[in-house]
């Protein structure tokens, strides 16, 4: 495993030394969300709805420019094509690229809950832990699913479109779930009343992490 | 040898079909709730089956092309998903033209609704896809990527759907016509459309697959053709 | 005779329908090291890219070690290529490209081997990032970079282009060495160049490889020192 996480450790320093790319999305994300408040005009009644709604739509939003960012810097000096030569079995490489995906959406994340429990007058504590559980699985399963799918949208025309095109309708039962149970987490119910909604979650991050580790080398061979 | 069974599938249709056209409008009693409007029923709910089954061979033939690697089976695949696109499309129209008169809106909600439209969107995604890359091997290998990751999610999506609208359901009830099907006429008319959709979609797919297979062949043909062209250049 | 470290069998690559080789039936012994001359666009670097199993060929084979192109499996470790593009990320510096690589191919001491391979190619700037680096800085990163992992078969897409005579000859010596240990080698150029050692030498013509014969006297090698 010393190729996955010298992939990973490459990807976190690269990732980190774009330090203005990933100020903007934080920017980003803020904005996102301000444009949500202004929209949804959320009331104390609505408040947990409302902060789960702007919570996930932040997170596909931003997941979409943030978590293919380090499969787009692979094509850069067709470095890609070294990785295929070298000796890291595909799925490795998958798991790595995944990591690096969840890592970078999730330092979002973090900073988009702590904007959400301000602008929708959450209580931090309780609730915002309650929240992590669904909010982690959504994540992931959106960086497994990004990260499959910005190996074929970079090699594409128009694959900044492409991306969401593809991405959105796959990600949808991870919204639905994801909402569900973070809107539970916010009204305060236990984590075991949205348990359902959790199982779709971790299903769906099961099914896309399998998918993902057994079809990357399909997607990344060149030619 | 293929017009043989591509000629018996456009005549299977076109029987099943006029039969099947018999029974949805003058054979089959007319529903008791929902009365004339009813009969979209019989195709509404074929071209559904159709949209899903279309789905399922796009996926089977990229794992075989993966697998083995010869465009015939892409071919398949992508012949498959432009029909299923269209059936699906049908699907979403009849069940709009259903809504409008029963309960007055172009669009609900309810559970397989949202689900044949999500559907309609990863056909939508597939049909983008290949529409976007250029390289004919390349595309080919990304077409059956996503042709197996979607259809391995719909699962995911039809749960997800149904739980979504058991705990909030649509403010209009479903439609009556599928379960309590009272008159055993109704039972033989909805089987022998859906034989007659099926028949058609396989049918179209014959005819769009074949299609395709003589691009691939000319495609072939032309290489070698200029495999030979330069082979005449060494002299 | 041995089993060739390199061998192709009639393979063909065509883009859509534009052939690009043609019945390509090459054999390269261990040990020995080949040139292939040929203009722009001849398909050298096509050959290179499917031999390395970057790409497939459209029919035909290639076998590297005894195993197919289309699945070299653990033969990729032998590897070691240079192709056009650097396969550097510009972002990090010199020392953290090859540490990288280092600890993607599972190489001990990963640090000692970076500074050895930075000082073997003549770069002095271990520290900055690869983005501020010359064309001919770069060429000679890569190059460290392909040869760092001590493969058994170099594949050298044009090695020598974009670098002054002195790291032309630095790169000649390391190449050198490489073969004197047993490595196979695989160059591709524009025109002849003489190593001082013993070259099989190849051409492309029109999408065909055969031998390369020396039609003319004049001295169109380029000589670089043994």
């Amino acid at each position: 495993m010393g190729a996955f996480a010298a992939v990973l450790r490459k990807d976190l320093r690269l990732e980190i030394r774009s330090g203005r790319s990933t100020i903007a999305l934080f920017a980003l994300s803020l904005l996102i969300m301000v444009v949500l408040v202004f929209a949804l005009n959320p009331q104390p009644i609505d408040r947990a709805r409302d902060a789960a709604a702007a919570l996930w739509v932040a997170l596909v939003f931003a997941g979409m420019l943030g978590a293919t960012r380090s499969m787009i810097a692979e094509n850069e000096n067709g470095c890609m094509s070294a990785l295929t030569l070298s000796p890291i079995d595909p799925a490795a490489l998958y798991g790595a690229k995944l990591a690096a995906a969840f890592a970078f959406m999730a330092i979002v994340e973090i900073a988009a809950v702590g904007l959400i429990t301000l602008f929708f007058n959450l209580d931090f504590g309780a609730d915002l832990a309650r929240l992590a559980p669904s909010l982690m699985f959504g994540t992931l399963g959106f960086a497994a699913l990004a990260t499959l799918l910005a190996a074929i949208s970079s090699r594409t025309r128009a694959g900044d479109l492409l991306l969401p095109i593809l991405a959105i309708p796959l990600f949808i039962p991870a919204i639905i779930a994801g909402v569900k149970a973070s809107e539970a987490a916010l009204s305060g119910f236990p984590l075991a009343a949205a348990s359902q909604w959790l199982g779709i979650l971790a299903a769906f991050d099961v099914l896309f992490i399998t998918l993902g580790a057994l079809l990357f080398e399909h997607v990344i061979r060149e030619d | 040898m293929k017009n043989k069974i591509g000629t018996a599938l456009g005549l299977m249709t076109l029987g099943l079909m006029l039969v099947s056209l018999f029974m949805v409008f003058e054979w089959v009693p007319t529903e008791a709730d929902q009365g004339i409007v009813q009969r979209i029923f019989y195709f509404h709910v074929p071209c559904a089956w159709v949209a899903f089954a279309a789905f399922g061979i796009v996926a089977i033939a990229g794992v075989f092309y993966l697998w083995l690697k010869d465009q015939i089976w892409d071919d398949l695949g992508y012949a498959a998903a432009e029909i299923g696109m269209v059936f699906c499309t049908l699907v979403l129209v009849t069940g709009s033209l259903w809504a409008k008169p029963i309960w007055g809106t172009w669009w609900t909600w309810d559970s397989r609704l949202t689900t044949t439209f999500i559907l309609w969107l990863l056909y939508g995604g597939y049909l983008m896809l290949r529409a976007m890359a250029d390289d004919t091997e390349e595309v080919a290998r990304f077409g059956a990527v996503i042709g197996i990751v979607a259809a391995l999610d719909v699962p995911v999506v039809i749960l997800s759907v149904r739980l979504w609208r058991t705990i909030h359901p649509a403010v209009l009830i479903t439609r009556s016509g599928e379960h309590g099907l009272e008159d055993p006429r109704m039972v033989i008319t909805l089987l022998v459309a859906l034989a007659a959709f099926t028949a058609l979609f396989g049918w179209l797919l014959m005819l769009r697959f074949q299609q395709l297979r003589t691009r691939t062949r000319l495609t072939i043909l032309r290489r070698e053709v200029a495999l030979i062209e330069a082979a005449v250049g060494d002299y | 005779m041995a089993r060739p470290a390199v061998e192709t069998r009639a393979l063909v690559k065509t883009f859509g329908v534009v052939p690009v080789l043609r019945d390509i039936n090459l054999q390269i012994s261990e040990g020995r090291c080949a040139l292939l001359t040929g203009g722009n666009g001849s398909g050298k670097s096509t050959l290179l890219r499917i031999i390395a199993g970057l790409s497939q060929p459209t029919s035909g084979d290639a076998i590297v070690f005894g195993a197919s192109s289309r699945n070299l499996g653990v033969v990729r470790r032998r590897i070691g290529m240079l192709t056009h593009q650097s396969w550097l990320y510009p972002n990090l510096t010199a020392r953290e490209n090859l540490t990288f690589y280092a600890e993607l191919y599972g190489m001990p001491h990963g640090d000692g081997l970076a500074e050895k391979w930075i000082a073997a190619v003549g770069l002095a700037a271990a520290n900055d990032r690869v983005r501020e680096f010359s064309r001919g800085m770069e060429q000679r990163l890569s190059i460290a970079r392909a040869m760092m992992m001590a493969p058994d078969l170099l594949l050298l897409d044009e090695p020598f282009a974009a670098l002054d005579p002195d790291a032309v000859a630095m790169v000649a010596d390391l190449i050198r060495s490489a073969i004197a240990r047993g490595c196979t080698a695989l160059l591709t150029a524009h025109s002849q160049l003489d190593l001082g050692i013993e070259i099989d030498r190849y051409q492309i013509v029109n999408g065909r490889v055969v031998p390369f014969r020396d039609e003319t006297r004049a001295p169109q090698r380029s000589r670089i020192g043994a």
